[in-house]
């Protein structure tokens, strides 16, 4: 449905009604000039008036310009979106508006009431306070000093009407006041219009912001919902796989076993033959343990070589971010352990995404060095950091992880958050290779 | 975008046209003046002195046309002037009445002078009696110039005195001989037992309390001094004087069939009756001259110096042109000769009243000497005081005039009324 009484609708009628009165005093102004003359009554005016009338035809071009361009002006400074200009304008405005009602001979301040309801239109707060009060204390010394440089040259609206008789006289001023009355009245309405208007946007965008909320929260309902499906879908491929692999092949071993237990002292040949078989069959679970495991690794550590999947890890991470993420590699073991691989990868996810969680930094630096006995992984950002840290999962799993390579990680707070990370390589070596064999 | 650009260039090109066809009109200057002498005297050839202004005016500058509307009375003038301001058709130069200098100079409707006489190298204000240029003057800004003056002079019935044998009083004379010769010739010469000669007609209050050096009013109109002591010196010779009389009422027709010895006039008015033919038509009764009014005991042979003024309307368009027009008016020495000779007024400038030809002017009389001479004149105007012009003071000088008249005829007694007046004209002042 469309609203009869708009805010652009009530500010066009304010225009239109203060032109048309404009106009009337305008043309009474100049009629009473007109009349004085023709009644030979010229040099008694002059004595009333205290000062010299301007010509009608003067009052009539700079009235009907100042208004016309009152209008234009005010239309600008409605539409112009930039500040500066914006300032200006409504600067032009309050001259415009002070000339008008200069060659009015002041009779009629509701021009300034318009410009007032130009300045409120585009009252939009912040800090506008200001201009709004510096603007509104000129508009009312305008209105009711009637400026003092003016004052000793302009004819009072009285004077004019003082020219008719008592009767006439009270009937036009009573109709002047009438015209300021009415013109109030159009802009205290106006105002009501203006603040509803407002009032219905800011409570338009609390309601969009309620909805918002309500989808977040349910988004983040789903998220969470999702997390769970991926978590039962991923524990039931676990136990498919430990069911397949490792069910499978100790069912196997089982009842080999039990075979041989039958047949170990009948045929100790037999027997021999069937625990090579069932080695086989254990070696093959091994394998297939393996293959399982290895499913559950990063698909960077899979598809890439092992520096370059942390390069990969770390651009990804920061592009995403807009964290800033430097490398600085001093030295490098070659050969590392899947294990260990996988561990300094978690490590340095780990950390880095506390970097961004916690500590908001915005710059990581990654220093990784060592010799053949020892890795160490610093990993230094320039967050908040925190005085007091508190171990939470995250670094307990860091902790873990790293003591089963018997490795060690502390942190602290400096200029940011620092974790340091270091990782024995020897000794595991050789219990890799016993274990391997 | 492009038509904008076009309706600019139109807009441009208009403004253009017309700035430029504004300039090719030849410039016009408008003169406002009556028809008429300023001082109620009968004048022929009005326009004479400015219509010749005008013509060397017109010649010095080309494609400068001076025009002025013709015909309005002297009494109209001052309406046809407002008129021509609220209409915003005023002229660029104008005589100023008196009585309305002061509305014109405090709405701003006169052009303030100073800058025009203090750059203006070619132009002195030391040239004028002071009284002349300074009732220019309002509130310490010169609004206007001095065109002509006029000055009260004794007016003396020179007959009259010859027949009671008493010599012409002398240009220094005070009210101690006034009075004299006053109660010498006040008497009833046909012997029915009413007098019937007298010794003086319309001498007024004020023209005593001027004569007695009094200040009756603050220049800017806002506090009086009726109070003064040697007011009450003045009002106290006024009701000797009036005493005189014994009651009797002196009409102007007693002055003119030649039965009063002395009467306050205007110098305008010595000129006009004194020369052929306005001498035969008035007063053909008897002889007479003019000589300076009487001194009153603290004060000089002073009197009240009348000026007629020109001003610029602050509105015009052609200043310096309007200023060139009010200097060949009231400042070049041809026109104020002019006006010395062919005028019944004082030209205000003191090189021109004192000059040879005013000499020749002022020698009507060859068979006896004239009382006045120029530097009597001049000397008269030096010493003259400018009325005043402040916006109540006709009302007030109403007011004190009825109060001061009942004093000197005795209705009210002297003692504490000046004081009573002083405090009514203030409040009235104030008001």
């Amino acid at each position: 449905m469309k609203k009869f009484l708009t805010v652009a609708r009530m500010h066009r009628l304010l225009y239109v009604y203060n032109g048309a009165v404009i106009f009337v005093l305008m043309a009474f102004m100049c009629l009473t000039q007109d009349r004085i003359n023709q009644s030979m009554a010229a040099r008694s005016f002059l004595e009333q008036a205290g000062a010299i009338p301007t010509p009608a035809p003067e009052i009539f071009l700079t009235t009907v310009a100042t208004f016309l361009s009152l209008v234009f002006v005010g239309s600008f400074y409605r539409k112009n979106k930039n500040p500066r200009v914006r300032y200006l304008l409504l600067a032009a405005e309050i001259i415009i508006c002070m000339l008008l009602m200069r060659s009015l001979n002041l009779s009629y301040d509701g021009i300034v009431l318009l410009v007032v309801a130009d300045l409120m239109f585009r009252y939009e707060g912040r800090r506008q306070e200001y201009t709004l009060l510096i603007a509104m204390i000129c508009l009312y010394f305008i209105a009711n000093y009637n400026l003092a440089i003016f004052q000793t040259k302009t004819i009072s609206f009285e004077a004019y009407a003082s020219y008719y008789n008592v009767d006439a006289k009270a009937v036009i001023l009573a109709i002047r006041n009438s015209f300021d009355s009415i013109n109030t009245v159009f802009f205290v309405f106006y105002l009501v219009l203006l603040v509803k208007s407002k009032h219905e946007e800011t409570e338009r965008i609390r309601l969009l912001n309620e909805k918002l909320e309500e989808a977040n929260q349910r988004l983040r309902a789903y998220a969470i919902e999702v997390e769970q499906m991926a978590e039962t879908r991923e524990r039931n491929r676990l136990a498919r796989e430990i069911h397949d692999t490792l069910g499978h092949a100790l069912t196997g071993i089982a009842a080999g076993l039990d075979a041989c237990i039958m047949t170990l002292e009948v045929a100790p040949e037999v027997t021999k033959q069937q625990l090579n078989k069932i080695r086989d069959a254990a070696k093959k679970g091994i394998t297939d343990v393996r293959r399982s495991v290895k499913k559950l690794r990063p698909d960077d550590l899979e598809r890439l070589p092992f520096q370059e999947a942390l390069l990969e890890m770390t651009k990804n991470y920061s592009e995403s971010s807009g964290m800033e993420i430097t490398f600085d590699i001093f030295s490098w073991s070659k050969n590392l352990r899947q294990d260990q691989e996988d561990i300094i990868y978690r490590v340095l996810q780990e950390s880095i995404t506390n970097a961004k969680r916690h500590g908001h930094a915005t710059k990581v630096k990654i220093t990784i060095g060592g010799d053949e006995k020892y890795l160490l992984i610093v990993i230094a950002d320039n967050g908040r950091g925190c005085d007091d840290v508190k171990q939470g999962f995250g670094l307990k799993h860091m902790r873990e992880r790293l003591e089963l390579l018997h490795g060690t990680v502390h942190y602290w707070s400096d200029e940011g958050f620092i974790v340091e990370a270091m990782i024995p390589l020897n000794r595991e070596v050789d219990n890799d290779k016993n274990s391997d064999s | 975008m492009r038509k904008k650009i076009f309706a600019a260039i139109c807009a441009a090109l208009i403004i253009f046209v017309g700035v430029i066809y504004q300039y090719r009109q030849p410039v016009t200057l408008k003169l406002g003046i009556f028809a008429g002498s300023n001082w109620d005297v009968p004048q022929g050839e009005t326009y004479a002195i400015i219509d010749d202004v005008i013509k060397t005016f017109e010649a010095e500058n080309p494609g400068v046309k001076v025009t002025y509307v013709s015909g309005i009375k002297k009494e109209d003038y001052s309406e046809w002037l407002a008129e021509q301001f609220v209409a915003g058709d005023e002229p660029d130069i104008f005589c100023v009445p008196a009585d309305d200098f002061n509305l014109y100079a405090t709405t701003g409707a006169l052009m303030n002078l100073d800058d025009f006489i203090s750059d203006d190298e070619n132009f002195s204000v030391d040239v004028y009696y002071p009284a002349a240029f300074n009732f220019g003057r309002h509130e310490e800004n010169s609004f206007a110039l001095p065109c002509e003056s006029t000055i009260t002079f004794m007016f003396v019935n020179k007959t009259l005195l010859a027949k009671e044998g008493v010599d012409v009083p002398q240009n220094d004379w005070t009210w101690k001989d006034f009075l004299e010769i006053c109660r010498k010739v006040t008497r009833d010469t046909d012997g029915d037992g009413i007098i019937d000669q007298f010794g003086c007609y319309d001498y007024s209050w004020k023209q005593a309390a001027i004569a007695n050096g009094v200040k009756l009013f603050r220049d800017d109109g806002r506090t009086s001094y009726f109070a003064d002591s040697r007011m009450e010196d003045a009002l106290k010779f006024l009701m000797e004087l009036h005493a005189i009389n014994g009651g009797r009422e002196i009409s102007p027709k007693d002055f003119d069939v030649g039965r009063v010895a002395f009467r306050p006039f205007t110098f305008a008015e010595y000129r006009t009756y004194k020369p052929y033919p306005w001498r035969i038509k008035k007063y053909s009764s008897f002889e007479w001259d003019c000589i300076k009014m009487p001194a009153g005991t603290s004060g000089g042979n002073i009197s009240v110096l009348d000026t007629l003024l020109i001003g610029m309307s602050s509105r015009t368009r052609h200043k310096d042109l309007a200023w060139q027009l009010m200097k060949k008016i009231c400042f070049d020495v041809t026109t104020q000769q002019e006006i010395l000779k062919r005028s019944q007024a004082l030209p205000v400038r003191r090189d021109v009243i004192i000059s040879a030809e005013a000499q020749e002017i002022f020698s009507w009389e060859t068979r006896d000497t004239a009382a006045i001479t120029p530097a009597d004149i001049s000397d008269a105007m030096d010493e003259a005081v400018m009325p005043y012009k402040f916006k109540n003071y006709d009302s007030a000088m109403r007011y004190a005039n009825g109060e001061i008249n009942k004093i000197i005829n005795g209705i009210v007694p002297l003692n504490n009324a000046l004081n009573k007046l002083q405090k009514e004209v203030n409040a009235f002042l104030q008001y």
